[in-house]
């Protein structure tokens, strides 16, 4: 097997990366021209210019490989410009299987997210669970129904989907997902909105991903996650873990959608990440419990349990200095 | 490249990612602070500059890089390493 990993430097993406080589495959790094390679180039990986935005450089990055893992969608960093971001979000994912269609490859693994997963008219929600039109529940989640349509769409090779929870592991070199619980574990008590969140390890994810790439018959569309939380009851179990006290009454959704439409735009104005941001609000309050027996029975798959999630990521955190050490008691 | 040299491809990258004059950048500038980088960009930063002088540069080492003059000690070490 050759794959090309789209978004390798990132956080999924470099779990999938190792993945990958640690079963023997031959991994091609698709980059863009400025991003963080310093952990690539420490993983001596192949890297190859592959910028969404640039149609050749993607077909020539893809000449050859069995397998595309697209974990490089559109991700709009504020939900400030409905228009723009489905815009390019359709541009770019239109680009990537144009490429891959192009270069002949065989399957792609596309890595959307459970924003796209309708709830279920009772009990938790499965595969079979689609928005039919944009879901209209926030710019991220039509941004993501958007792109994966698309890939489903797709006729002139195998797409893949995976739909991953809130991912959470080492690699999060943004703290992006993990904002929340960083922010909690340094006392700053951030404010929230509550609902539900899927959670699920980023390297259960990146093995998920590897799975989809060697089945003969793979489902289209498979549900990645580990459990179904809420999300205040889950910061009061992290501000334990880390010695801090207990965090604030959430937020109602009129306040904190508020919040997070002025924090984007004070980000927008002056640089910084808002306190909050919007898709944040719109996952949780719009987040809702899934199902994962098909990841189970097709993929093989047995979740890690949240405490080794958490203890690697403390682990890897404390090394780049993203979490402080942790309070030792002490001795007598 | 002498260390002189480096230290001026340096600057010129901080200059390209922030749009500060070089003139203007100084070695105590702090690379958050001072210079208006966020931890993405300083990364950038310290990727572009193992990339175009061919640095192994451990993650860990870099996310500790906080000043221009630490960004510039901690190239001239490894440039030296590479160059042995």
């Amino acid at each position: 097997m050759n794959a090309l990993v789209l978004g390798a430097g990132g956080f999924l993406g470099l779990n999938v990366v190792d993945v990958l080589a640690e079963a023997g495959v031959a991994v091609r790094c698709g980059r863009r021209a400025r991003s963080n390679v310093l952990p690539l180039r420490q993983r001596r990986a192949e890297l190859a210019a592959a910028d969404l935005d640039a149609p050749a450089e993607l077909a020539a990055a893809m000449a050859g490989c069995s397998v595309v893992v697209h974990a490089a969608g559109y991700y709009p960093r504020l939900s400030l410009d409905h228009r723009g971001a489905l815009a390019t979000a359709i541009a770019q994912m239109q680009r990537v299987l144009d490429a891959a269609a192009a270069a002949g490859v065989p399957r792609l693994i596309y890595v959307s997210s459970t924003a796209t997963v309708a709830a279920a008219p009772s009990g938790p929600a499965d595969e079979s669970h689609v928005f039919s039109r944009p879901p209209g529940l926030g710019i991220y989640h039509d941004v993501k129904w958007a792109m994966e349509d698309l890939a489903l769409r797709e006729t002139r090779l195998e797409v893949v989907v995976a739909c991953p929870g809130a991912c959470l592991g080492p690699w999060d070199l943004r703290v992006g997902t993990s904002a929340l619980l960083v922010a909690t574990a340094r006392g700053l008590d951030p404010p929230h909105p509550d609902g539900v969140i899927n959670l699920v390890d980023v390297r259960d994810v990146a093995l998920a991903t590897w799975r989809l790439a060697g089945l003969p018959a793979p489902p289209r569309r498979v549900i990645l996650a580990a459990g179904n939380h809420r999300l205040h009851a889950l910061l009061e179990d992290l501000a334990g873990r880390y010695g801090q006290r207990r965090p604030s009454p959430p937020l109602s959704f009129d306040d904190a959608v508020a919040l997070a439409d002025r924090e984007e735009a004070r980000a927008a104005l002056f640089g910084g990440r808002p306190a909050i941001a919007r898709e944040i609000v719109d996952l949780v309050v719009h987040g809702v419990p899934v199902a994962t027996g098909l990841a189970r029975t097709v993929l093989g798959m047995r979740w890690r349990p949240l405490s080794d999630t958490l203890a690697a990521y403390d682990d890897w955190a404390r090394r780049l200095r993203i979490l402080p050490p942790p309070v030792l008691e002490k001795q007598p | 490249m002498n260390p002189r040299a480096l230290d001026e491809r340096i600057i010129a990258l901080i200059a390209d990612l922030t749009g500060i004059r070089p003139a203007e950048i100084k070695p105590r500038d702090r690379l958050r602070e001072d210079l208006g980088m966020d931890s993405v960009t300083s990364m950038e930063l310290l990727s572009l500059l193992a990339e175009e002088l061919d640095l192994d540069i451990p993650v860990e080492e870099a996310v500790a890089v906080t000043t221009v003059e630490a960004t510039l000690a901690m190239a001239r070490r490894h440039a030296g390493a590479a160059a042995r």
